[in-house]
């Protein structure tokens, strides 16, 4: 039985372990590392603004990464060349996150796919609602809005060759509230893939409605916070008395 | 001194990181020479088939590696795609010639219930099917690391030594005298991956 998946996020600046909050890099980082042995997947994510960092740096926490943490490690933030991928994967990624890159040229994700398999790419979709109260995809680090809804972008990235969805909710990043659920049940629904929800997961609770109610494959939380070892066990200490099948 | 084979696809540091973690030496080459004299092979790969193919013959790799291993007998490890590669032929993206050093072939996943997506993402179970060294140590069930959208389809099933069950059950390891093949990631399994990766490093 496949289980259900817990993944943490680590956003860095300039090569600098970030939190975000509302997709702002907040005052605390730190040193802490991630228990690579207790997760199931790892994602980091490069947030610098350009010009305000050099690549190299970000680079060298993908080579640490991926030499010292023996679980899956997807790697974002920047990537809009066919070259930046081949960089990543050459580092040691498995599978790549592109977001704006896709936006902006969505046959980015099918040269992908051809070359290095669906499986290898991950479609991030940043999601706020608009004044109107619908759902919109926006673009370059959740402020461009594309006009696009969520669910329909998704599934159009799905039929270029995507092989997983992560959504993200802006308004929810960092606060701690639960994820957007409807947003995440919308996207899972209209796709065949597995979906990835992050953004608001503030306790174990949340875990689960993001399984049960959102639909998700896995649950991703960027609150590092929660990921010392005792944490990671005991959320899915949690789940697993929940009914959810996960890795304990 | 182990050898994995550069073809221009896959995760080849998280193989060398694992390598030495295990307390092994590895080097990342697709110099024949180099590849000749390792004691152990290993094919990873992440991508696609007709990719991976067409990589290996590139590099001018598929006639030399098919001595070596089929006609010297040097054991070999593929993973992943890597494993998929060493069997007969796949239906990804169009039909494609693999290897040919075990009887098997590549499919593409198709569960039938929708709950189950594809790719098969995750941490799912070995069921394992028969005895071999690779097993040593693990436990009677271990979790593996899977990401992959065919499958392998074993035309002799004396050389599956491990299923999956994702809708259907499918090879997850399998062994033909010293050709061995994962469909899962041994090298992102953690600590039962790990030990799997040993056994076949140490194995004699």
């Amino acid at each position: 039985m496949l289980r259900k998946r817990l993944v943490t996020v680590l956003t860095f600046n300039n090569g600098v372990l970030f939190r975000t909050k509302l997709f702002r890099p907040d005052y605390r980082y730190t040193a802490n590392f991630v228990d690579a042995w207790s997760i199931d997947e790892v994602v980091i994510l490069d947030i610098t603004r350009p010009e305000q960092g050099a690549r190299e740096n970000f680079e060298k926490v993908v080579q640490n990464f991926a030499k010292n943490c023996f679980v899956p490690l997807c790697v974002g933030g920047g990537v809009r060349t066919f070259a930046d991928v081949q960089a990543l994967m050459k580092l040691g990624a498995e599978k790549v996150i592109l977001n704006t890159g896709a936006i902006e040229h969505p046959e980015f994700i099918t040269e992908i796919a051809n070359s290095y398999g669906s499986q290898c790419v991950v479609v991030s979709v940043d999601v706020r609602i608009t004044p109107r109260g619908d759902y919109e995809v926006f673009s370059n680090f959740g402020e461009t809005p594309t006009g696009m809804a969520p669910e329909a972008w998704a599934k159009q990235a799905e039929e270029r060759g995507a092989g997983e969805i992560l959504i993200t909710s802006v308004e929810r990043d960092g606060g701690l509230e639960g994820f957007d659920i409807k947003l995440c049940s919308l996207v899972a629904g209209a796709v065949t893939i597995p979906t990835l929800i992050l953004g608001g997961a503030g306790s174990w609770k949340h875990f689960a409605q993001g399984f049960e109610d959102g639909g998700a494959s896995a649950v991703c939380t960027q609150n590092i916070y929660h990921f010392t070892d005792a944490s990671i066990k005991s959320a899915k200490k949690f789940l697993r008395k929940a009914g959810i099948d996960v890795r304990l | 001194m182990i050898a994995i084979i550069d073809y221009g696809l896959g995760n080849l540091t998280s193989v060398a990181g694992a390598i030495e973690k295990v307390g092994h030496e590895a080097v990342i080459t697709s110099d024949l020479q180099v590849l000749a004299d390792a004691d152990k092979l290993i094919l990873p790969g992440v991508g696609a088939f007709g990719d991976g193919m067409a990589n290996l013959r590139e590099r001018e790799l598929v006639e030399p590696l098919t001595e070596m291993v089929v006609g010297k007998g040097k054991p070999i490890l593929g993973i992943c795609l890597g494993s998929q590669l060493i069997t007969e032929e796949s239906d990804e993206f169009g039909a494609h010639t693999g290897l040919g050093w075990v009887p098997a072939r590549v499919r593409r996943l198709a569960p039938t219930d929708p709950a189950l997506r594809v790719p098969h993402v995750g941490w799912n179970d070995l069921i394992r099917t028969g005895d071999s060294v690779l097993f040593e140590e693990l436990p009677a069930q271990p979790l593996f690391y899977f990401v992959h959208s065919h499958y392998i389809e074993a035309r002799e099933p004396g050389i599956v030594i491990g299923e999956c069950d994702y809708g259907s059950r499918f090879v997850g390891a399998f062994q033909h005298g010293n050709i061995y093949g994962t469909q899962f990631h041994p090298e992102k399994s953690q600590l039962d991956g790990l030990r799997l990766l040993k056994n076949f490093i140490e194995l004699t």
